[in-house]
């Protein structure tokens, strides 16, 4: 593996990516460092939904629902039993990887729009269940509020939100780049013909379906205890819902790195408009950069980066 | 080609757009930040920024504060959305560095920022939500919340005066005996409905014949007002906080034979009568004060007289409750600073704006009053804390606050008045004119 040239290449690229990473306290405000923190949410999020429908097609729009599980499993279990948070946190990702399993998987027996509407569909049912069902665990509509957090301050929740995103771009990458990885590529293209080749898509699926339920579940709950905060409406959102999609799809659907790109693009993009233009129409500008972005390279962030490195590496060797 | 080279641009201003969120925003030495967070979109955030505004101005025009210093508003927008509120809070904190924050937020926004509040301990006065779970928070973990003040009466206050109206008007006066709730499908309905159902009906003798649950997103309303009336209730009780005006408008054009009050929020704004075509006649609800139909004193008119020159025919064009407690809660803040020698140490600031009582008076009475619970202190009729709520008072003849809410209705001419408490009532609890009295 290492002696391939180009693998080599990325490997630098992601040890500068860590680099800067590390570093970038060193010029950043704090203020700036809070953006960093939630575009790394975001990217973890993002990184989890391309790993399902990036990789296999089918695309998910109940991610929150994942998402969401987790977060509401730690956040109750710390806020009404006083679980440590050491507890808290795994059984929050056990939880979303089991309740999503069941949910989801089923769907997964269904394709293209179907599924993606099933999911929305699970989303909707939970935003309802967190309100009606004992909202005196819950919360209901107005949710919890003082959970405890993990750290405290800017820099030392910068450090793990990018440790935590970091490792987990480094894992999928690594798993997209396997023959695994390959299999799943070729169930978007065609299921079919990817079953009579001889391999079981269904434990192919169930696979990538439980990576990204893992994912979810490890940036769920390390999100609500960033935030201190749960309600309904702040996970099981449909605006919650289009960041992360977006990210992934403008970043660049099924590379991983696209999703980091486009979750660091969005976001920064959001918030450095806020001081120009502190009101709602930050939304339209912000829509109209993404929409324009993505209808000159439908392949998103990735693929433009990819064009200039390729441009300025010709022009250097000529 | 082409296409690169315009992506690249993008690139180039995405990345200079990128190396400026690096840079600190200054904050100038000779000048105190105060923070707006609410959203600019609603009439009742803009009722905050607005009164905001105009106290700030005011301020500055007499020289500024703690010893000439200029008040700077920086404002966030949170769009009601709670993950929105924490990044306009960090926003306010760390880049605008707020040495106070003002918010317009609704109750799910606020919890969600309250633990920023915590972390950065930035004196911090809410005017919009009325969540009794905040207050409660203060209560039993003062040092952790002090810094948190809330110039709206909390709900458990509003409901408990609410239930004297359904003993003294509803029950006694009309003679009502039976009741079909109409509870909108969501936590505050629920909560609301729990209340109605659980204390305010026993307490004021009236039976629940049935809830009608609808969805907050119903146009349509002819078949659940067609299912109340065929249970033969004495009146209707309604639950809205969201898109109240479509359920009173179609009450009002179906000319339902039944009285019809309860807690409607769309009702409270001075839009309400354009927001229903002029079909909004009849309707009452519970609303914090000052409320519309309210009998203004001097101060509070001088307040809006200076709103309605500066913002003219903008919307809101009449302040909503909150915009009264924004004026005189920014001018208290910035009095308790100026008494505590600034905003730090926080435990001086603390202590001064829980001292802070602004009463004013009309026709010589106990009219409004912008005062705080102390920590300790216990209400004589809930026999509860309300640390850092505002003094409210819920015992007639409210001589030692303003009353927690009153009752106001819009009558068929399009004009509104307080009918509850009899004190405040500036018109007549009636029946609209198509109900057989």
């Amino acid at each position: 593996m290492w002696s391939d040239p180009n693998m080599r290449k990325y490997m630098i690229g992601w040890a500068l990516f860590g680099v800067a990473l590390l570093l970038l306290p060193q010029f950043a405000t704090t203020g700036t460092l809070r953006i960093f923190i939630f575009a790394n949410f975001i990217a973890i999020f993002a990184m989890s939904w391309d790993i399902l429908s990036g990789r296999t097609g089918y695309i998910s729009f109940g991610h929150p629902f994942l998402i969401g599980i987790a977060a509401y499993t730690s956040a109750m279990l710390t806020y009404h039993l006083e679980t440590p948070l050491y507890l808290s946190i795994p059984l929050g990702i056990i939880a979303t990887m089991v309740g999503g399993t069941l949910f989801f998987l089923p769907a997964l027996r269904i394709r293209g729009t179907y599924f993606a509407l099933v999911t929305l569909a699970f989303m909707e049912l939970m935003y309802q269940l967190t309100q009606v069902l004992r909202p005196d665990i819950t919360g209901g509509t107005r949710g919890l509020s003082g959970l405890p957090t993990l750290l405290t301050g800017a820099l030392p929740n910068y450090y793990l939100s990018s440790a935590v995103m970091f490792v987990i771009a480094i894992c999928l990458w690594l798993l997209v780049r396997s023959r695994l990885g390959t299999a799943l590529s070729a169930i978007s293209m065609d299921e079919d013909a990817v079953k009579s080749s001889g391999l079981d898509t269904t434990k192919l699926k169930l696979f990538a379906f439980m990576v990204s339920a893992f994912v979810a579940g490890v940036g769920g709950t390390l999100y609500v205890h960033y935030l201190g905060s749960i309600a309904p409406r702040a996970i099981f959102d449909i605006n919650f819902l289009f960041t992360i999609l977006i990210a992934a799809l403008l970043g660049g659907a099924s590379t991983i790195i696209g999703p980091i790109m486009g979750a660091f693009f969005l976001t920064f993009l959001l918030e450095y408009l806020r001081p120009i233009i502190p009101g709602t129409e930050r939304y339209f500008i912000y829509g109209s950069i993404a929409l324009i972005v993505y209808v000159l390279e439908p392949k998103g962030l990735h693929h433009i980066i990819q064009r200039i490195y390729g441009a300025l590496t010709k022009r250097s060797e000529a | 080609m082409k296409i690169t080279k315009l992506i690249a641009s993008a690139f180039a201003v995405s990345a200079v757009m990128l190396a400026s969120a690096f840079m600190h925003t200054a904050k100038a030495a000779d000048e105190i930040v105060v923070g707006f967070i609410g959203s600019f979109a609603s009439d009742t955030g803009k009722s905050t920024l607005r009164g905001a505004e105009i106290a700030i101005e005011e301020l500055n025009a007499k020289g500024g504060v703690l010893g000439g210093k200029k008040i700077k508003l920086v404002t966030a927008d949170t769009r009601e959305d709670v993950t929105e509120g924490i990044k306009a809070y960090e926003y306010l904190a760390e880049t605008a560095k707020a040495d106070f924050i003002i918010s317009g937020s609704i109750d799910d926004v606020s919890l969600g920022w309250l633990p920023r509040m915590v972390e950065y301990k930035i004196p911090t006065l809410d005017t919009w939500t009325s969540y009794i779970g905040i207050i409660d928070k203060v209560v039993k973990e003062y040092d952790k919340y002090k810094m948190y003040f809330m110039n709206v009466a909390s709900d458990e206050a509003l409901a408990t005066l609410y239930i004297d109206f359904g003993k003294d008007v509803l029950s006694k006066q009309m003679g009502w005996k039976s009741v079909v709730i109409l509870q909108e499908d969501t936590a505050f309905g629920g909560a609301i409905n729990g209340l109605v159902k659980d204390v305010l009906a026993p307490e004021a003798g009236i039976e629940v014949l049935d809830t009608i649950v609808y969805d907050v997103n119903t146009v349509d309303f002819a078949p659940i007002f067609s299912k109340a009336e065929s249970l033969k209730p004495d009146f209707i009780y309604t639950i809205s906080s969201v898109k109240g005006q479509v359920v009173a408008s179609q009450y009002v054009k179906l000319q339902v034979p039944l009285a019809m009050t309860g807690v409607n929020v769309g009702t409270m704004g001075h839009e309400y009568w354009d927001d229903t075509g002029g079909a909004g006649g009849g309707v009452s609800s519970l609303s914090p004060l000052p409320s519309v139909g309210f009998a203004l004193d001097d101060t509070s008119k001088a307040f809006v007289e200076t709103y309605k020159a500066k913002y003219g025919s903008s919307r809101p064009v009449f302040p909503h409750f909150n915009g009264f407690n924004a004026y005189h809660g920014l001018k208290q803040a910035m009095a308790a600073a100026e008494k505590a020698g600034g905003f730090k140490p926080l435990d001086a600031w603390v202590k001064a704006m829980e001292n802070e009582d602004v009463i004013i008076k009309k026709d010589g009475k106990m009219w409004l009053r912008y005062g705080f619970w102390k920590p300790g202190e216990i209400e004589p009729r809930t026999k509860r804390e309300y640390t850092h709520n505002i003094k409210f008072d819920i015992t007639p003849p409210f001589d030692d606050g303003a009353p927690s809410m009153v009752v106001i209705q819009w009558y068929e001419d399009g004009s509104s008045a307080v009918v509850y408490p009899p004190k405040y009532a500036t018109g007549k609890f009636t029946v609209p004119s198509w109900v057989k009295k």
